[in-house]
């Protein structure tokens, strides 16, 4: 095939489908705690970090990692302070992330090393940022497999997850933390658009089908993985922005599959009158 | 008692705003020097090059900043309110200077538009985005990056000067005839560096070098359009890489200002170095302090250019 005689796609979709396998198993918990919006929240407070670290001569990655770990322990304690609106604690740690960001980047003397950590892409990515995303994907597959049904559990209800006896403090930190891990690195590989949205497009489409938990989980990664190798292709045949086009074939598939339902189940209430 | 002293906090923190304003203005117009606002670095350059120390000249975009996005701040326009003369280069480049300039008050402001008088060249053709925006948009403003284009920049600033401040008439004209001379030996020594290489094609990261190129016989291929964007589409980075391996290209050029990610994941894919070709948009600090200007950096790109294409 044409598309994968470059070096730079062969990487785009090793990486591509690497994120895809576990932002969503990410999105899915996240979204039943009702933080969809977390991804925006942890990229934006991850910029802040990037300018702090590229204030003080650190590594701007390093920067970030710390940057998204505070904020999503933020987060988490916030959420634990006011927990029938919990989110509104990514409001609030968002608008202090890009605050923040706004801020320290007055300080920041080289604007396009900034702006390139504001836009990573995914079309140019090095051996590092490679192998660092590898490494981040096994943590989190091998994470979210050995406490499936903790996570599961504390998802759903974490009041009856105490009572049952899973460790949800432990848990959650680990979660916690692996989400940060996540959406720093990837946000700085791929940007932070394909990053808060694969958390969350996939699920949503896959609670359309998933008649179960374990259902939802499998669909949103084929879902994710999906939208990813179609928009890398339609981005290069139709010379798009790989970011964007990549959202929007999610976003589009939604519709279609919504529409879909409504117009399935018009026609099965319409059989059952005859 | 309460809402007295909430209202002498109030008082306060608006009078603070007011003396913080002014001591922020009154630095400039002092001791009789021309008080010079130049866009960006190598309108603040020329600007200094032919005013030498009968002006006080100020740079609107911060050192080490990509003009391309930048806006005003109000301090600047408040600066601006001050200030005699203001320099910008023109051809779209600071899409901010129209609407600033509707809006000041200053009647005594002379603004210079140094590309005025340099018959423009348009964006090459494959630039869908930059055929949507508006019209200024679409002739290339990297005039000064050809060392002839750059002596008229200068005559233009020149005769901004004269008109400012006619008493130092004698002193501007003397100082340009100097650079315009150290200018038309720079053509020269890309003139015959250029014309003994043997590869022409040059890979740059923006589309900023069509008259150095177009001066001197090279051909450029840019990676991105007139302003650096964040990401390319990908078929264009398989095009660039094709030809890059196509015509033998040793050397992919980034510039200092822009992400390299780019420019770095292409020459690795063909095998190229990557080198830095600056298109003086911005001087770090450090690099002005370490005494570069427009010709050393000029001459450093040409060293690269010698080294890329031989």
């Amino acid at each position: 095939m044409e598309i994968l005689q470059y070096d730079f796609m062969r990487r785009a979709f090793i990486v591509g489908i690497l994120l895809a396998a576990i932002i969503p198993c990410i999105g899915i918990i996240v979204v039943l705690k009702r933080l969809s919006m977390i991804g925006d929240a942890l990229s934006h407070s991850s910029l802040a970090g990037v300018a702090a670290g590229l204030i003080m001569g650190i590594n701007p990655i390093l920067g970030a990692v710390v940057a998204c770990i505070i904020a999503a322990l933020g987060i988490e304690a916030i959420r634990k302070k006011i927990p029938k609106f919990s989110e509104m604690s990514i409001a609030i740690i968002m608008s202090a992330g890009i605050g923040l960001a706004g801020v320290l980047s007055g300080f920041v003397k080289n604007a396009a090393n900034f702006n390139s950590f504001l836009f990573g892409s995914i079309v140019a990515i090095n051996d590092f940022e490679m192998i660092l995303v590898a490494c981040i994907s096994c943590a989190v597959m091998l994470a979210f497999v050995l406490l499936y049904k903790e996570l599961f559990y504390i998802a759903f209800d974490e009041r009856a997850a105490r009572l049952a006896g899973v460790p949800v403090k432990i848990v959650n930190f680990i979660f916690t933390i692996l989400t940060a891990v996540t959406v720093s690195v990837a946000a700085r590989t791929v940007g932070a658009l394909i990053v808060s949205s694969l958390m969350v497009v996939p699920v949503a489409c896959a609670m359309q089908f998933g008649k179960s938990y374990k259902q939802t989980v499998i669909y949103s990664i084929c879902f994710a993985i999906f939208f990813m190798t179609t928009g890398l292709f339609v981005a290069y045949y139709a010379r798009l922005k790989p970011g964007g086009t990549i959202v929007l074939i999610g976003v589009i598939c939604l519709v279609l599959i919504l529409i879909g339902k409504k117009i399935a189940s018009k026609v099965s209430l319409a059989a059952g009158k005859i | 008692m309460k809402r007295v002293g909430c209202i002498l906090l109030i008082g306060c923190l608006v009078l603070s705003m007011f003396v913080g304003c002014d001591s922020g203005k009154s630095s400039q117009t002092q001791n009789g020097k021309l008080s010079v606002y130049a866009s960006f670095y190598p309108m603040f350059d020329f600007a200094k090059k032919i005013g030498g120390d009968k002006v006080q000249i100020t740079s609107l975009v911060p050192a080490g900043t990509e003009p391309h996005d930048w806006e005003p701040a109000a301090s600047d326009i408040a600066g601006l309110e001050k200030a005699d003369v203001f320099i910008y280069n023109g051809a779209g480049l600071e899409h901010w200077t129209e609407d600033v300039l509707a809006s000041l008050q200053n009647k005594k402001l002379i603004t210079v538009e140094a590309s005025k008088g340099i018959s423009l060249m348009e964006g090459q053709e494959d630039e869908e985005e930059h055929a949507t925006e508006e019209e200024q948009s679409k002739y290339d403003p990297h005039v000064w990056l050809s060392p002839i284009n750059a002596k008229k920049e200068m005559e233009n600033i020149k005769n901004a000067f004269v008109q400012a401040d006619p008493d130092n008439k004698s002193i501007y004209e003397a100082n340009f005839v100097k650079y315009a001379a150290e200018l038309e030996k720079l053509d020269k020594e890309f003139k015959d560096t250029l014309s003994t290489v043997s590869n022409k094609d040059v890979i740059v990261a923006h589309q900023a070098f069509g008259y150095l190129c177009s001066a001197y016989g090279l051909n450029q291929v840019p990676i991105e359009g007139l302003s650096p964007d964040s990401e390319p589409d990908p078929a264009k980075m398989a095009e660039i890489i094709d030809f890059a391996k196509q015509h033998k290209v040793k050397t992919i050029f980034f510039e200092e200002l822009v992400s390299p990610k780019v420019a770095q994941t292409i020459a690795s894919a063909v095998g190229a170095k990557t080198e830095v070709l600056n298109p003086i948009e911005g001087l770090s600090d450090k690099e002005q302090a370490a005494g570069d200007d427009y010709f050393s950096v000029m001459r450093k790109n040409l060293k690269n250019l010698k080294t890329a294409l031989e």
